[in-house]
């Protein structure tokens, strides 16, 4: 046999191999930990590592009343793994969650931000605790591991035997191959999600809800392409079908559940100010426009909502958008309680549309209401230029 | 959640994190191929003026060992890293007890997470400003204009609060990444041999800094920097520890 024939067997081989890589994996037992030599240990030992980094960094949220919220809702959702799962609030203006090998999870405040109940969140919580249990982590990680090894034979075989391009041909049936594995888990994590909630009392219902309003937002959105997570999960139509569906047959055999709404708003109502202003930040402002629409619909602390409703007409600042804006922070003022920076935001605009008086009015009034304000000597200027 | 394109994304930590370690090996492997000799040792005027019987923490180690597979990823190995960290303290002590000086070690405050969580900021700097100093003072291509000739870099004066328990001189942190080419990886290197593709095995990289604890300047800084090594078995980790080490004024 010559050397080119020979490499032609390997490849074929390997091409054979490449198609039937599968693993099995048991569920993660609670309280149980990888055997030191193995592959799972070191992904713990990057992640350990990585969670330590992280929770010492100014990015999360470290105030200890919002996350006894989160930790007690994980712990009635899985009180066995309660011990086994810890996480840190992001603060990423972006939906997601996400859980590492070794039970660390990263929640970011986007995510907090958008969903409406506990329901909502106990449903993203529940799907990150499948992925735990299921070692999901575990599993890409050997399918990548086992495909990127297999693809380097392939392409020096290939080299060897003259046909480059098979190389190239394997490359793209391996990704398409790992990507449809990663959906297969969202899937089976989404069933977990949903079962888990169901279990525990909370309307299941608002697991497809949260989808729904997701796509609403994706689909608004000025710049569709930042969704990254519909890239490696469901089609997203597909899941919210799948979920109702579920729902309707829970609801057939006479269960039912809570959302939780008030506690929910209760908990980050003090955050919301903070979240949103990093919401805008984005500057997509149709995507943030539909975040608002629900929070508004809450009816909860509505003077903060009109008010940051009027940012994002005046960040915006398209034709019209002025006026609209002015209108929301005169809503906000209606309100029992609303920011003080409100009254700043209106002086600004009314400054800017002419209206001097109105301007030197909402100024003062800001400052009589904030007298402490960072800013005051600069506002004070303002109404000394205009007079 | 779902999103998380949970896969996704810890894959792209996991990517990001091992890619951060090894892109820097990338560069400086690239660097090493094309030539540049250096001494592995930098260290400022100051460093010989410690005292004759200098007292100095030695810090928790950073130390981490990955397998690099046939495909070329770096597979974290807990196993090899547990033992390596265990040869190279052992190691680090028995080539200090050489020295007149007295050595304690750090032990960082569990019960105090305030200091707890200093200690672990300590730790994530001298990892930036050790790998800024790989970078820019040993490859005259990336030299730092501001800097010349000079070798003043610091952690600060924040690291005096590590030293309330101690009354030391000076403190020690070494930070080491290895990795070691798997039977596969070994055997694409010689099937890539034939093919005439070039495929690289594993590497040793690291660097340990003699910290000032009055102002967190850097007084001495080595580097390990080579396709040798293994810090898996005490022999060879104590080599690794006498060419890390070289030139400390201890």
């Amino acid at each position: 046999m010559t050397f080119k024939s020979s490499c032609i067997w390997i490849l074929a081989l390997c091409l054979t191999c490449l198609s039937c890589a599968s693993t099995q994996v048991q569920d993660i037992q609670p309280g149980e930990k990888p055997a030191l030599e193995s592959d799972e240990a070191g992904l713990w030992m990057v992640m350990d590592d990585i969670e330590a980094n992280l929770k010492t960094s100014g990015r999360v949220e470290h105030d200890p009343e919002l996350n006894d919220y989160v930790k007690k809702i994980l712990c009635k959702l899985q009180p066995n793994y309660c011990d086994d799962i810890r996480f840190v609030i992001v603060q990423t203006p972006h939906f997601n969650a996400s859980m590492a090998p070794n039970g660390f999870m990263q929640i970011w405040t986007g995510l907090m931000l958008r969903a409406q109940n506990e329901a909502q969140l106990a449903y993203v919580l529940g799907h990150e605790i499948g992925h735990y249990q299921r070692r999901h982590s575990l599993i890409q990680w050997r399918t990548i591991r086992d495909t990127s090894s297999a693809l380097i034979f392939l392409q020096l075989v290939a080299a060897g035997a003259g046909v480059g391009y098979a190389g190239s041909i394997a490359q793209m049936v391996a990704m398409a191959g790992i990507f449809a594995y990663s959906r297969d888990m969202e899937r089976e994590a989404d069933d977990i999600g949903f079962e888990i909630i169901a279990d525990a009392g909370y309307d299941f219902h608002e697991a497809a809800n949260i989808w729904e309003a997701l796509i609403e937002e994706r689909d608004a959105a000025d710049q569709p392409d930042q969704f990254i997570l519909f890239a490696s999960h469901p089609t997203t139509g597909e899941r919210v079908n799948a979920m109702r569906k579920m729902a309707d047959q829970l609801e057939s055999q006479g269960r039912a559940g809570h959302p939780y709404q008030r506690e929910y708003l209760d908990a980050t109502r003090p955050f919301r100010a903070k979240w949103l202003k990093n919401e805008l930040r984005k500057r997509d402002f149709a995507a943030s426009q539909v975040v608002l629409k629900h929070l508004l619909s809450t009816g909860d602390n509505p003077g903060e909502l009109h008010f940051y409703q009027g940012e994002l007409y005046r960040m915006r600042a398209k034709q019209g958008d002025h006026e609209k804006a002015i209108a929301s922070y005169q809503q906000a003022l209606r309100c029992e309680q609303y920011p003080p920076a409100a009254l700043r935001s209106l002086g600004l605009l009314f400054w800017k549309t002419g209206k001097v008086e109105a301007a030197k009015d909402s100024f003062k009034n800001y400052l009589n209401l904030h007298p402490d304000a960072p800013d005051y000597e600069m506002i004070k200027s303002y109404i000394e230029e205009i007079q | 959640m779902m999103t998380a394109s949970t896969r996704a994304h810890v894959f792209s930590i996991f990517a990001r994190r091992i890619h951060a370690a090894f892109k820097l090996t990338a560069l400086f492997f690239f660097l090493f191929c094309i030539g540049c000799a250096t001494t592995n040792y930098k260290a400022t005027p100051a460093a010989p003026n410690l005292p004759e019987n200098a007292r100095v923490i030695v810090m928790p180690l950073d130390v981490q060992l990955f397998e690099l597979t046939a495909g070329g990823l770096q597979e974290p190995r807990a196993d090899w890293t547990a033992a390596a960290e265990t040869h190279v303290q052992t190691a680090l002590e028995s080539f200090l007890a050489q020295r007149k000086d007295t050595v304690v070690r750090y032990e960082p405050l569990q019960d105090n997470p305030e200091k707890a969580r200093m200690n672990q900021q300590l730790m994530k700097l001298h990892e930036a400003v050790g790998n800024s100093i790989m970078i820019h003072t040993y490859f005259p291509g990336f030299n730092l204009p501001t800097k010349k000739d000079q070798f003043d870099w610091t952690l600060g004066g924040g690291i005096q609060r590590i030293n309330e328990r101690y009354g030391a001189h000076c403190a020690l942190f070494i930070f080491i990444r290895d990795s070691y080419a798997s039977a596969g990886r070994k055997a694409a290197m010689v099937l890539g041999a034939l093919a005439g593709v070039s495929i690289s095995g594993g590497f040793q990289t690291g660097f340990a800094s003699l910290v000032d604890l009055q102002t967190g300047n850097i007084l001495w800084f080595g580097r390990l920097f080579r396709q040798a090594g293994d810090l898996r078995t005490p022999e060879p980790a104590y080599e690794a520890v006498s060419q890390l080490l070289v030139g400390i004024p201890l």
